[in-house]
């Protein structure tokens, strides 16, 4: 199954979580942030990745300034409409120190901001890869194991997908931190 | 990675100096001694960056201690290739089983592979497992983790030196600093 990611930092971001076996899920919840006089949504955030195990929603920003600003009120909005709700923004300057930190800071420019709009759909690895791959066993029940519903505190999210972890083979990088 | 020539030069800050890691280590090395008193301790520390800070720290304890040391593979991907799962390329040597254990670590930013390395650790039933980090920086964190020992949280910045590398270079500087932001753009480049 492919995840049709709205940007390529995105995708790299969810192969960053598969490689370090943390389950993620692909905009799972989309929270109304406000409504008219009427009673009906017109304005709703939906986080790019839900981490079940951590209960953390991640929030990719690109470098479009005006985007930026625009995410931080609905983020500011998202978390006095639902305090408990842990949610963490991911700016480009985040990304980018990641990819610093893995090496593959060339791999910014063409990932970020507009260019990196246009993201190849995200195939995650065949199931069958994980056994050769994982020293864990935890892990590996943890892959296997059905999702289970998350509903987050305050209003009754909409479900759109989800998926865990998965991957293929293991790289050598450039540094462990 | 690009030729480099000049270790020093490529520093732009020096962020600790060595009489500062020196002093914050003998401080860990004298808490760690008053806290595992009596104990069987063991020091799990993580190649490649963490070696020159283990190697100081257990000089520092001053109770009888067995070391070990993992290595694990790190995330190496490319943008249109799966780069698949960490691995464990160096194991414990020994069983851990029932020992207490101390995970000592280089630097903790994101909390992923040291999120990973705790799950893993768990798994071999330790009597305790708790960490100890030289450097902490919070602003990256991900994975919140409980950390038992910390010497210094710094800002957010990409350090090297005392065994933190960039492209596999300047552990072998005897202090943290900042290197220079045309490093990166030179690398990067290729």
């Amino acid at each position: 199954m492919s995840v049709p990611f709205a940007h390529a930092s995105e995708a790299e971001m969810s192969r960053i979580l598969d490689f370090y076996a943390v389950r993620w899920e692909y905009e799972p919840h989309t929270f109304p942030i406000l409504w008219n006089l009427d009673g009906d949504v017109v304005e709703s955030f939906s986080p790019d990745f839900y981490l079940p195990d951590l209960e953390l929603y991640l929030e990719m920003t690109t470098l479009r300034q005006k985007l930026v600003r625009k995410k931080n009120r609905k983020l500011r909005r998202l978390r006095e409409l639902y305090p408990d709700l842990n949610v963490k923004l991911f700016y480009a300057r985040d990304f980018r120190a990641l990819m610093l930190k893995y090496g593959k800071l060339a791999l910014f420019d063409g990932l970020s901001g507009s260019s990196g709009q246009v993201a190849s759909p995200y195939e995650p690895p065949a199931a069958a890869d994980l056994a050769d791959a994982l020293p864990l066993a935890d892990v590996l029940a943890l892959a296997e194991a059905p999702v289970v519903a998350v509903e987050p505190v305050g209003d009754r999210p909409t479900t759109r997908r989800r998926r865990g972890a998965a991957a293929s083979t293991a790289t050598k990088g450039p540094s462990i931190r | 990675m690009s030729h480099r020539t000049d270790l020093h030069g490529d520093v732009a800050e020096i962020l600790l100096d060595e009489a500062e890691i020196s002093a914050k280590v003998r401080e860990l090395g004298a808490r760690i001694s008053v806290d595992y008193a009596g104990r069987q301790l063991t020091l799990v520390s993580v190649l490649k960056g963490s070696l020159p800070f283990m190697a100081d720290l257990m000089r520092a304890i001053e109770i009888p201690v067995r070391i070990d040391l993992m290595e694990v593979s790190s995330y190496g991907g490319t943008a249109t290739e799966s780069s698949g799962l960490v691995r464990i390329l160096k194991d414990l040597s020994a069983s851990i089983a029932d020992e207490d254990v101390l995970i000592v670590e280089d630097i903790i930013d994101t909390g992923l592979t040291l999120n990973y390395l705790i799950r893993y650790l768990r798994g071999k039933a330790p009597a305790t497992l708790r960490i100890c980090t030289l450097l902490d920086k919070p602003a990256r964190r991900l994975v919140e983790i409980p950390v038992d020992y910390t010497g210094f949280t710094i800002p957010d910045q990409f350090v090297v030196g005392y065994g933190l590398d960039y492209g596999e270079l300047y552990r072998n500087l005897r202090y943290v600093g900042v290197l220079r932001p045309e490093v990166y753009s030179e690398v990067a480049g290729g």
